[in-house]
C-alpha cells in the first residue's frame, strides 16, 4: 500500500489525472479506505504547459480509492458494496470518474475476475489485484484499463 | 549562487572605483567573491527561509527563518492528508474537521519522509482520541 501511494505521490498519473491531496485509512458513508486521493483531470505545469492545460485540458474532479482486504475473502456482495459507496461519492461530489482499487493478500476467485472484467459503467474504473498471485484484473472500460497503464499496479505488487 | 555573482559585482564595481582594473590582484580580490556570496545568500537564507518544524506528542511548532510561522496541538485536529505543491512536493495538511478549516505544514521543506511524518501525525491525532477517558461502572455490592 505505501509503495502503491508513494508512486501516485510522485505524479504516478500524471498523463490521465493530477491527484493533488491523499488521506490514509478514510471513512465515507461505514467504509474505511485505505487510500482516498482527490485530484483533477487539469494538470499543473510551468508557464507555457501550465497556459497550455488551462486553455485545453477540461478541469474534472476525479478520486481514487484503495481498499486493503488484506487475507479476509473478497466476495463480490463485498466488492458491490465499496462500488456503491464509491458510486454515492462519485453522485455527492460531481466527479467525472473514479478508480476503485482492490487489494487482496488472497488469490481472486473466478468469480471476482469474472464480475470486475466484466464490469462496464464508464464513471468507474475497477481493479482487483493479489499481492501473493500478482495477479490484476481490470474492468473492461476505459478508466479501467488506465489502472494498469497509468497507476502502475504492478510495479507496486512487484510484478 | 545570485549572490556570489552580486557579490563579483559589486567588488568589481569598488576595484573600478579604486583604479584596480587588472593584474593578480583584480583577480584575488574577485575571487573573494565566491566565499563571501555564499555565506551572505546563507545569512539571508537562515534569517528568512529556512523551516524547522518542531514537535512532540502534544504539539508542533513551525519555525521559518527566525519567527514562530504556526503553532498548534495535535489534538485540535481531527484528520490529516498530503497534499501537493504547485510543485508536486508532499505537504502535510491537518483538518479541524472534515472539508473545513485547515493548517498546512511545509515537510516538503525538511527532510522529513512525507509518508512516515503523515503517519506519526495520524496516530497522534487520532490516537488521542481513542486514549480518552471512560467512566468505569460501579456496581453496587
Amino acid at each position: 500500500m505505501d509503495a502503491f501511494e508513494s508512486n501516485l505521490l510522485r505524479g504516478g498519473t500524471r498523463l490521465v489525472a493530477d491527484l493533488t491531496e491523499f488521506f490514509r485509512d478514510y471513512k465515507i458513508y461505514d467504509t474505511i479506505f485505505a487510500i482516498y486521493a482527490k485530484g483533477n483531470t487539469r494538470n499543473k505545469g510551468l508557464f507555457l504547459s501550465r497556459f497550455f492545460a488551462w486553455t485545453v485540458l477540461p478541469n474534472y474532479h476525479v478520486s481514487l480509492f484503495c481498499v486493503d482486504e488484506g487475507k479476509t475473502l473478497l466476495s463480490t456482495e463485498k466488492l458491490r458494496g465499496w462500488m456503491d459507496t464509491v458510486t454515492k461519492v462519485i453522485d455527492r461530489d460531481e466527479l467525472k470518474w473514479a478508480w476503485l482499487v482492490v487489494l487482496s493478500d488472497r488469490d481472486l476467485s473466478a468469480q471476482i475476475v469474472s464480475f470486475v472484467s466484466r464490469y462496464d459503467r464508464k464513471e468507474l474504473g475497477l481493479a482487483v489485484a493479489s499481492t501473493t498471485s500478482k495477479q490484476i484484473v481490470q474492468s473492461s472500460n476505459q478508466i479501467g484499463r488506465s489502472i494498469g497503464s497509468q497507476l502502475k499496479l504492478k510495479k507496486a505488487l512487484g510484478a | 549562487m545570485p549572490f556570489v555573482l552580486l557579490s563579483a559585482l559589486v567588488i568589481n564595481g569598488l576595484l573600478v572605483n579604486y583604479h584596480v582594473t587588472g593584474g593578480p590582484l583584480k583577480i584575488l580580490f574577485l575571487g573573494a567573491a565566491f566565499p563571501l556570496g555564499l555565506l551572505l545568500g546563507r545569512l539571508i537564507y537562515v534569517r528568512r527561509s529556512h523551516v524547522q518544524i518542531l514537535f512532540d506528542d502534544m504539539s508542533f511548532r513551525v519555525i521559518k527563518g527566525s519567527r514562530e510561522a504556526q503553532t498548534g496541538f495535535w489534538r485540535s485536529f481531527r484528520l490529516v492528508s498530503l497534499v501537493l505543491d504547485q510543485f508536486g512536493k508532499p505537504n502535510l495538511r491537518l483538518y479541524r474537521s472534515a472539508e473545513g478549516e485547515y493548517v498546512d505544514l511545509p515537510i516538503s521543506r525538511t527532510n522529513a519522509d512525507p509518508q512516515r511524518f503523515r503517519d506519526y501525525a495520524q496516530s497522534l491525532v487520532s490516537g488521542i482520541r481513542v486514549r480518552k477517558a471512560t467512566p468505569q461502572v460501579v456496581e453496587a455490592a
